[in-house]
């Protein structure tokens, strides 16, 4: 009986999570484009190959792994100090707490239009405060260089305030207790910090970095609306490769190869982080 | 820190909120002024940008419809099946309700938008591009791991012993569920469903592969596709009027409903 109510749920779920990944799996080892009639062909592993020696997928994957790594990393160090100061109490802070979840619910796709304005050359704010100042031309959104950096900074404007809620109800379970046995020891509120507060809040910060690394790994809209992937590839993400491929070059066996590729990927960073954690003994679960 | 604190809450405001304000005060600025930082003060308002997008083809008032719709029906359908399920997995013993739990949190955490592709296909076979009641099918897919994590904690939360007297007073399975236990997990039924709804209100790849149509397009879609095709040299006011146009629903449902979103993703990403 209960089998039988979880059922549906599970089989639409098993439909759409699991299934893909079978078909990218049977995908993937069929030349599937224009040059067979969009018929899929058997090609004896030929797009795996392919995808070992295609420069533009490596490079894809580098700047993937770079711009979730820079993001999550500014977003923990960010949210931690907005979750401190949340976690104080003071008049309206109700008010600012909702306030600072909105950047949070907007829809990605429009903000990257936002952002866009915003980087603008060279009519956007940051380039006209830039030539106020004599540094200007910044090209924000056109030097290979920079604008992948653009795209980090978007997106932790915009997921900042979902870990900064994590940390803010890891921070809650913390009882006042101790800091008061803390001051009583003679310890210094500083000092707590270190010695209460960040150690407690661990799990919780190892929740967030899962959650956004997979998330991080997967960038699709902002970067599609933001920059489409340029100047020049340099903030293409495996995603938007493999959409790519499907949706423009129509090379469908190829771009299952892609994003199975780009699974797999994840999986193993996830995997060794976690044997990491495991070993350095940080990692303790949540509920006892 | 509590001296300086004031100084850390204007920074933290300034941050969130000034990336939008720009974009409301860019949404009243013509688009002469835009790009001439010559124009006096007075003369650089208008309102021609609202008025361009309101009398579009379609207008813009139809991408609002389209995913008022699209978020309404996939959130009732992830909610009308993940309910009965959560109820059932949480009955369930130890053992399967750990690995269940462990199974749908990896889908949680899956990037679903490597998913399009094989859901594209699906699509085509079955003929469900370009119908907006369609598109709630993988939207309650890809929503039912978060939904089903935060109601299994819900019913998991609630004493086995009212169970066991509903069914001792006779009343049905579905009885149980509509009369006893939902009114007890309504607080988690409605974080879910408003997080359900903020999913599919702001979707993305899906929506661009399975709507073509002009006038079916949701938000995020239209969006996109306003940014790609414009005319307009400097077409950033236009841009600006539909950021706001499109937020301002999404504004007043975060405002209203705080307390429950935030409830919500604790309790999804903590427990689950």
């Amino acid at each position: 009986m209960n089998w039988l109510l979880a059922l549906p749920a599970l089989l639409l779920m098993a439909l759409v999570f699991g299934w893909p990944l079978l078909r990218y799996g049977w995908l993937s080892m069929h030349a599937s484009s224009v040059l067979t009639g969009l018929e899929p062909v058997p090609n004896q592993g030929a797009n795996w190959i392919r995808l070992l020696e295609d420069p533009r997928f490596w490079q894809d994957a580098v700047q993937t792994l770079r711009f979730g790594a820079v993001s999550v990393g500014l977003e923990i160090v960010l949210a931690l100090a907005m979750a401190l100061l949340l976690d104080q109490r003071w008049r309206g802070r109700g008010v600012v707490r909702a306030l600072s979840l909105l950047p949070w619910a907007l829809p990605t796709t429009m903000m990257a239009l936002g952002w866009r304005w915003i980087f603008n050359t060279p009519y956007g704010p940051l380039e006209q405060f830039a030539q106020a100042a004599g540094v200007a031309p910044l090209n924000l959104l056109s030097n290979p260089d920079w604008t992948w950096f653009a795209t980090v900074m978007a997106d932790v404007w915009k997921t900042t305030p979902f870990i900064t809620l994590l940390l803010l109800a890891g921070l809650q379970t913390i009882p006042d207790d101790l800091y008061s046995a803390f001051r009583l020891e003679g310890g210094k509120t500083r000092q707590a910090i270190t010695a209460i507060t960040l150690p407690l809040l661990t799990p919780y910060i190892l929740i967030s970095i899962l959650f956004r690394t997979a998330q991080a790994a997967g960038v699709f809209d902002l970067i599609q609306v933001l920059t489409g992937g340029g100047p020049a590839g340099s903030t293409e993400s495996i995603a938007q490769y493999a959409y790519l491929n499907a949706m423009r070059f129509l090379d469908f066996g190829y771009s299952a190869t892609v994003m199975l590729a780009g699974f797999l990927l994840l999986s193993l960073v996830i995997f060794t982080a976690a044997l990491l954690l495991q070993s350095s003994g940080l990692f303790r679960p949540l509920k006892s | 820190m509590n001296r300086s604190r004031p100084l850390w809450i204007a920074l933290l405001l300034m941050w969130s909120l000034l990336p939008m304000l720009w974009q409301l005060i860019t949404s009243f600025t013509s688009g002469d002024a835009l790009v001439n930082s010559d124009i006096p003060f007075q003369q650089r308002w208008t309102l021609a940008h609202y008025r361009e997008l309101l009398s579009g083809d379609p207008p813009f008032w139809r991408y609002l419809l389209n995913s008022c719709l699209v978020g309404a029906v996939s959130t009732l359908l992830t909610l009308l099946l993940a309910v009965p399920s959560a109820y059932g997995i949480a009955r369930m013993s130890q053992a399967s309700r750990r690995s269940i739990r462990t199974v749908v949190g990896a889908a949680a955490l899956f990037p679903y938008v490597l998913l399009f592709l094989a859901l594209l296909e699906l699509a085509r076979e079955f003929q469900l591009g370009n119908n907006l009641l369609a598109i709630a099918l993988p939207y309650a897919g890809l929503a039912l791991p978060l939904a089903l994590l935060l109601l299994i904690s819900a019913f998991e939360g609630l004493p086995n012993e009212l169970d066991d007297a509903a069914r001792l007073e006779g009343l049905g399975l579905l009885d149980r569920l509509r009369w006893v236990l939902m009114p007890l997990i309504a607080p988690a039924t409605a974080s879910t469903g408003i997080l359900v709804f903020l999913f599919a209100w702001n979707e993305y790849p899906i929506a661009l592969t399975w709507l073509s149509r002009d006038d079916l397009l949701t938000l995020p879609v239209a969006m996109a596709r306003i940014a790609g095709s414009s005319i307009y040299a400097v077409p950033y006011g236009a841009y600006a009027a539909a950021t706001v146009l499109g937020s301002l629903p999404l504004l007043a449902l975060v405002l209203l409903c705080q307390r429950q979103i935030v409830a919500g993703l604790t309790n999804g990403a903590v427990k689950g």
